[in-house]
């Protein structure tokens, strides 16, 4: 002991004495300890958020990394500062919201940086400091290996490791009670030729102390000793721990004495050593009493503190004394994570009674909150194996402490994660006794697992499993996730039976049929249906008949299929019959498919229709006119006929006159020389409807004297959709000679264009065009949309002539202008027949003609596909030539990537000196997004990374939207908090807040940072929405974070402008002591709190504090910088004169009673800013000390001479305070509007006076004037100061500071 | 060759309208309901067509969203109850976007000149 001492006394009294205190915490700290007591005020004012490793040290770390930086700004160290950035920001964010990290995370964050390539000192150091208890879900053990793992990885990728890097894995090696010797770690520093410092001793002396080996501390402390290195109290403290350890408690207490004698006072770290030390030995009493002097004393246990001595009661096996000290932990929020890591650490140690037993006692608000609370707990113990009937009892304690609403449902959650079977098992079966239904899709998960190794074994136990809990696999369960672990599904049901596992027949063979479906195999379901003794119902088949109809282009079968439904007596003989059921299924079927598909498949759909008919099947009326809808919709009236045939008409509505009604009906009024105009219209469009062509034409030729053009169009328009181009053709005539000035639907103009082009009547087509044109029909873009079809058709048919000429037609008469899109089919025509030579013509010759090149990128697509060099270098050449290299190189690299040829595509977009083209990249994304290529587009992304200028977020969101579409969301929590921050600067708070509640329901406890918070603030704000505003402040706050001054103002302005005092006083106690943080002065508050009461008619209150505090005692701000300008010029903008008319009498008077001038100048200032000029001048009559506020009204000039526009006002002050001419500030501040203004009178006047005067102007002065008189074309009376305004305002402000 | 054909008639159809349909949102879908579970509590609203739930194929759990599809406009009645909730837990329900809006027709058939 005394050889320990006498190192100690003899350092002391070596050492600086004003080291001592203010490092004592700071420096050392025992296992997880944070410094604490000493800078307690300034953790107050900013409280860190738990963390064994506290932020402010993950900061300092971001600190470091600046003056790195500024060393060495090379381009490979900023892509490495970047990239520490990342990583700093992600363990930084999960440090202050839990006081932890997830293993996965710091994971990721290493994975990330070993596939950088290379590591920087600083993130080697974050890396280590990360391993220890800020793991706390993880063994000890297992803590060092991960901190042994990044060690040896990070020296392999060429980290060069400093002291402190030693120093934090010493550090990790006592958070995790890791056994090592420390002269083996001594002789590795050495070898890496590190000189140990300070803080190696000190952590080595702990290393020592730890296991009680107080000689091995003594060697250290000599060492210290003759490096003349002080001794901190963090060597006491653990010198307190190692006596204790060694068995030797007298020794330990004794050390609190001798370091008095040293001259340092024990503080709370060596108390809290002692206290661990009895509390190791079970000492309940020595604890008790150590507690109690300690609070008698003037030093302070945080619950961190209390925390570690339950924690050390605990691993020492005394659990029983951990109710007395829980009692005495005030449970401040801050301290919540810490709490919570505790528990965390108790379960890993398998310590998960006591980890429960604070659990319970935390004093989480249990009726109000919603929220449940230990789920932490609940997953961990599953984690960490648990067993089961323990969590099961704990789940009931949860939930009796009404802490966690539904802690078994949770608890399942986390077994099906971990796809623990078992447990799994055991909790479904606590909940069925709940009462609570065991559902089908619970055991997914777990056999998803097995599916993937192909382990039959493994899905025959989870069946099993089902079984026992009774509950039965449905259709999606096999179909899923158990056929596909087998070769077949005859095999399946083998397997099955073999293993003695139940299955429903009926299911199973749904299933089947599905599976069979999915591949198209119709053949299978036709030989299913016909043979199938089992009892289904229709319903239940269709989804799968569809899904396999989709699949397979077997028209033969299709009808076979559908005859066999409709006819067979297994199928759809009950009510309400087979009419209904086809034709809700036909309905179905189309419903769907997408338009184009079912624009592809137009022939096929026909022909089945007609099979249908053939086969006498039948569909009732309203299912044929939803069909109808449907086929309209999708741009294929065509089909709309086919349909038709299939009406069960014996059945039609009887209510309704049918055609042969109206047509006895239109005899005799014939017979009785009666008008028939109307019924004839009436009947012809009745027979339209009915797609009674033969019918309606006969009528028309019957009664051609009585037509109107009404029943003309719509008989135009039926043979359309019947392909009847020559009767068209012959009605439109009629239809012109009836009435020449008639015009037509847009809609029927374009199907007749259609019809007749389809028949070659080209002439004829164009001239509908050419009527069109003259007879001004409207062309929407549908309409451009329709001709596109038309053209797009044609080429698909191969018909060339029709392409050309039509398009040829449509864009000389000007009905629509030439596009990618519109001009596409005539490069189509070519790529159709693989004609690629004449496609790379065709799309040439349209730029030649057009300016556009239409798909341009399928063409080289296929010239890729098909290794067409030559016409590749064709292309290109052309690009090139005509739209510049870049052009030429986005459209080969699209291509690649297209085509897959990603390599290719890689070396393109790394072409030096190429940068982004935000249109290109867009274009891009979109196609990606249209035809669901996501890998493409997820190369895309990846491949950009380093592209110049490039908009990542832009690229991220299209990606979002893919795979929204896709319904495959897989972000990690920096996506979802970039697009985020993409979507509120985008102003697109709706959907921002739709991507952050999909954030918050896919990642636990994601949360935004203060930039997104501060932008949500912002928006919320500008939309209105002041309570929710409110709300995005709170819960920045409550994490921590330091919102924007930008944000927080804007809130309290909004605030204020609807007179809600209250909402400004809640602001004011929320960033109670963050005012400097987040640079918020004090007049904020003070004017908003004013404007708000004065928009509720407080004039009077709103004015009697502000007096108040301009004349109290105690004035909190200084009457210089007591800025009300805001206040007046908000009244002043409103228009509210009684509350102007009276500040403006407390103005006068804070400056004549109070020599206040502040106020009264502001206040005259503003009135000149608004342009009050005559309201100026009366103040400044009753005031005449305003004009001698120089500062003030120079500051007023330097301000506004930065704004455009504001040379009026300068003018008006100019003419108010003539002295303000001789300040050198204001001339130039004048000079300086008038320019930006181009104020040239004003200027020039401003010049003279000062000649005239004799003021030596200044170099800058005078280049402003000499560029503003030269802009307007006149001449300059000096010479033109030479140099450049920066030269100038460089100049004026050097000399400013030499005269300083 | 086909296939490029539907590309490019897909690419056009940026323009193309879409007819709206009732479509009915869901967010925040517990782990412990499935599609038959949704079914279930919508149909009170009016008739389902169709009521879809992915589920991610990698891990056999769904990702709390769904889509009901209902029949006709008895979306509304879903849409203006505020308490959507399934094994105590409250979903979030919100109308589905339509693409486009329809454009409003009127026929020259009905006109008689």
């Amino acid at each position: 002991m005394a050889a320990l001492l006498r190192p100690a006394r003899w350092l002391l009294r070596a050492a600086a004495a004003p080291y001592l205190p203010l490092s004592l915490r700071l420096l050392a700290g025992g296992p997880g300890r944070p410094h604490a007591a000493l800078c307690l005020r300034a953790a107050r004012a900013r409280p860190v958020a738990g963390g064994l490793l506290s932020q402010a040290r993950l900061h300092s770390i971001a600190a470091e990394k600046k003056n790195y930086l500024q060393e060495e700004p090379t381009s490979s160290h900023r892509r490495n500062a970047s990239q520490f950035d990342w990583a700093l920001m992600r363990l930084d964010n999960s440090v202050r919201r839990t006081g932890r990290i997830p293993k996965t995370l710091l994971q990721k964050v290493f994975d990330n940086t070993c596939h950088s390539g290379s590591a920087g000192g600083n993130q080697a150091l974050l890396l280590l400091r990360s391993c220890g208890s800020l793991l706390p879900e993880l063994k000890l053990s297992e803590r060092t290996e991960f901190a042994h793992k990044i060690w040896d990885e990070l020296q392999k990728l060429g980290t060069v490791y400093d002291v402190s890097h030693y120093n934090a894995l010493l550090k990790v090696y006592l958070q995790n009670d890791h056994k090592f010797s420390p002269t083996d770690f001594l002789a590795k520093m050495e070898k890496g030729n590190i000189q140990p410092n300070r803080v190696t001793y000190q952590r080595l002396i702990a290393a020592y102390c730890n296991m009680g080996d107080i000689e091995g501390a003594s060697t250290i402390l000599g060492f210290m000793k003759t490096k003349d290195l002080p001794v901190t109290e963090a060597v006491f403290s653990a010198l307190v721990t190692g006596h204790a350890r060694s068995g030797d408690m007298e020794n330990a207490e004794n050390i609190l004495t001798v370091m008095k004698e040293a001259g340092i006072e024990p503080g709370p770290d060596t108390y809290l050593a002692l206290l661990n030390a009895y509390a190791e030995k079970g000492d309940i009493d020595h604890v008790k009493q150590t507690l109690e002097k300690v609070e008698k004393s003037d030093l302070y246990l945080m619950d961190r503190d209390l925390l570690q001595i339950i924690l050390s009661f605990s691993k020492a096996g005394y659990p029983q004394y951990v109710p007395e000290i829980l009692e005495k932990i005030t449970y401040e929020r801050r301290y919540i994570p810490d709490t919570m890591n505790l528990i965390l650490l108790l379960v890993t140690e398998k310590l998960e009674d006591t980890a429960l037993q604070i659990l319970l006692a935390c004093p989480i608000s249990r009726e109000s909150s919603q929220n449940d609370f230990g789920s932490f707990f609940l997953r961990h113990c599953v984690t960490m194996n648990t067993p089961a009937e323990k969590l099961k009892d704990y789940c009931k304690k949860l939930k009796e402490a009404q802490l966690h609403t539904s802690p078994l449902q949770f608890t399942l959650q986390c077994a099906l994660v971990a796809q623990k079977l078992d447990l799994a098992k055991v909790l479904m079966k606590a909940l069925k006794e709940e009462g609570f239904p065991i559902r089908t899709h619970y055991f997914w998960p777990l056999l998803v697992g097995h599916q993937k190794e192909k382990n039959v074994q493994g899905i025959v136990e989870v069946l099993k499993g089902m079984h026992e809990i009774g509950v039965t696999p449905d259709q999606e369960t096999y179909v899923n996730y158990v056929f596909p672990c087998f070769d077949s599904i005859k095999s399946v049901r083998a397997v099955l039976q073999e293993n003695g596992c139940p299955h429903d027949d009926n299911v199973f063979s749904q299933a089947e049929l599905r599976s069979k479906a999915v591949n198209g195999n119709l053949d299978y379901i036709l030989s299913f249906l016909e043979s199938n003794t089992l009892p289904f119902s229709f319903s239940s088949l269709r989804g799968s008949l569809i899904l396999g109809f989709r699949r397979s282009m077997n028209i033969n079968l299709w009808s076979k299929i559908t005859e066999l439904l409709y006819k067979d007596g297994r199928y759809c003989q009950e009510p309400p019959g087979p009419t209904e059921a086809v034709g809700y299924f036909l309905y179905n079927l189309i419903d769907s498919m997408s338009d184009s598909e079912v624009q592809a498949k137009e022939e096929h759909l026909r022909q089945y229709f007609h099979q249908l008919k053939e086969m006498n099947v039948k569909i009732p009326e309203n299912i044929y006119r939803g069909i109808r809808n449907l086929l309209d919709s999708y741009h294929v009236p065509e089909l709309i006929k086919d349909v038709n045939i299939l009406v069960e008409r014996e059945k039609t509505d009887s209510r309704k006159p049918s055609s042969s009604d109206l047509e006895s009906k239109l005899e005799k009024l014939k017979a009785e020389n009666q008008p028939i105009g109307d019924i004839l219209k009436q009947l012809i469009l009745m027979l339209c409807s009915e797609e009674n062509m033969q019918k309606a034409l006969e009528l028309k030729a019957k009664y051609e004297s009585d037509m109107v053009v009404g029943g003309y169009a719509a008989l135009i328009n039926l043979c359309c959709r019947h392909d009847n181009a020559e009767d068209a053709l012959n009605l439109k005539r009629e239809f012109d000679r009836l009435d020449s000035s008639a015009v037509l639907d847009t809609g029927k103009y374009v199907r007749l264009v259609k019809v007749l082009g389809k028949h070659g009547k080209l002439q004829d087509a164009i001239n509908i065009l050419k009527e069109m044109k003259e007879k001004d029909v409207l062309v929407k873009d549908a309409t451009v949309l329709s001709f596109f079809h038309i053209l797009n058709g044609a080429a698909l048919r191969g018909e060339t002539e029709t392409v050309k000429q039509l398009h040829e037609a449509i864009v000389t008469l000007g009905l629509a202008k030439p596009s990618t899109t519109l001009s596409s089919p005539l490069v189509t025509l070519y790529l159709e027949k693989d004609d690629l030579p004449a496609a790379l013509e065709s799309t040439i010759d349209c730029y030649e003609k057009y300016k556009i090149l239409p798909r341009i990128h399928d063409v080289l697509c296929k010239l890729i596909e098909k290794g067409e060099t030559e016409l590749i270098q064709k292309a290109m050449d052309f690009v090139s030539q005509e739209q510049g290299e870049m052009t030429m190189l986005y459209d080969l690299f699209f291509a690649f990537l297209q085509t897959g040829n990603y390599k290719e595509a890689k070396k393109i977009i790394e072409t030096p000196g190429i940068r982004a083209r935000p249109t290109r990249l867009q274009w891009f994304c979109d196609r990606c997004i249209a035809n669901n290529q996501v890998e493409t587009l997820e190369k895309l992304v990846e491949m950009t990374q380093k592209l110049f200028e490039c908009d990542r977020d832009q690229l991220y969101y299209s990606l979002l939207k893919l795979y929204t579409k896709k319904q495959n969301i897989v972000f990690d929590n920096e996506t979802y908090a970039r697009l985020i921050n993409l979507l509120l600067m985008k102003d697109n708070s709706t959907q921002a807040m739709q991507v952050k509640d999909f954030a918050e329901t896919h990642i636990k406890g994601f949360t935004l940072n203060d930039a997104a918070n501060s932008l949500l603030i912002i928006t919320q704000v500008r939309r209105d929405y002041l309570k929710d505003a409110l709300t995005t402040l709170k819960t920045a706050l409550d994490l921590d974070q330091i919102p924007s001054r930008l944000a927080v103002t804007r809130l309290i302005q909004a605030c204020a402008l609807k007179g809600d005092t209250e909402s400004i006083h809640d602001i004011q106690k929320l960033v109670n002591g963050l005012e400097d943080s987040i640079g918020l002065s004090r007049m904020v508050f003070i004017n908003n709190i004013a404007l708000a009461q004065i928009k509720n008619n407080n004039i009077d209150v709103a004015i009697e504090s502000i007096e108040n505090m301009l004349t109290s005692e105690n004035q909190t701000v200084d009457p210089q910088y007591f800025g009300l300008a805001y206040l007046f010029r908000k009244v002043i903008e409103g228009q509210l004169e009684p509350a102007l008319e009276k500040i403006s009498i407390m103005a006068e008077r804070l400056a004549n009673q109070f020599a206040v001038y502040k106020p009264v100048t502001d206040l005259f200032l503003q009135l000149v800013d608004s342009g009050k000029v005559d309201d100026a001048r009366a103040l400044l009559q009753r005031c005449g000390a305003i004009a001698e506020q120089m500062p003030i009204l120079l500051v007023f000039c330097i301000r506004n001479s930065q704004r455009p526009g504001k040379a009026p006002v300068m003018k008006s002050l100019l003419e108010l305070i003539p002295e303000l001419i001789d300040k050198e500030e204001a001339y130039t501040c004048l000079m300086k509007s008038y320019v930006f203004d181009n104020d040239v009178t004003s200027a020039k006047a401003l010049y003279e006076s000062l000649t005239a005067k004799n003021v030596k102007l200044n170099d800058l002065f005078l280049k402003r004037y000499a560029v503003l008189l030269k802009n307007a074309g006149e001449s300059v009376p000096f010479t033109e100061p030479p140099e450049s305004f920066e030269f100038y305002a460089k100049q004026l402000k050097e000399s400013k500071e030499t005269h300083l | 060759m086909l296939k490029m054909a539907a590309s490019a008639v897909r690419g056009a159809m940026v323009l193309r309208t879409d007819i709206s349909r009732p479509v009915v949102f869901v967010r925040k879908i517990p782990g412990t309901v499935a599609s038959s579970e949704l079914r279930e509590h919508f149909a009170r609203f009016g008739h389902v067509r169709k009521c879809t739930v992915p589920f991610d194929e990698e891990t056999g759990f769904h990702k709390g969203m769904g889509w009901i599809h209902f029949s006709s406009e008895e979306l509304h009645h879903a849409l203006q109850w505020e308490n959507h909730v399934i094994d105590g837990v409250k979903l979030h329900v919100q109308p589905q976007k339509p693409k486009a809006l329809q454009e409003d027709q009127t026929s020259d058939e009905e006109r008689d000149f």
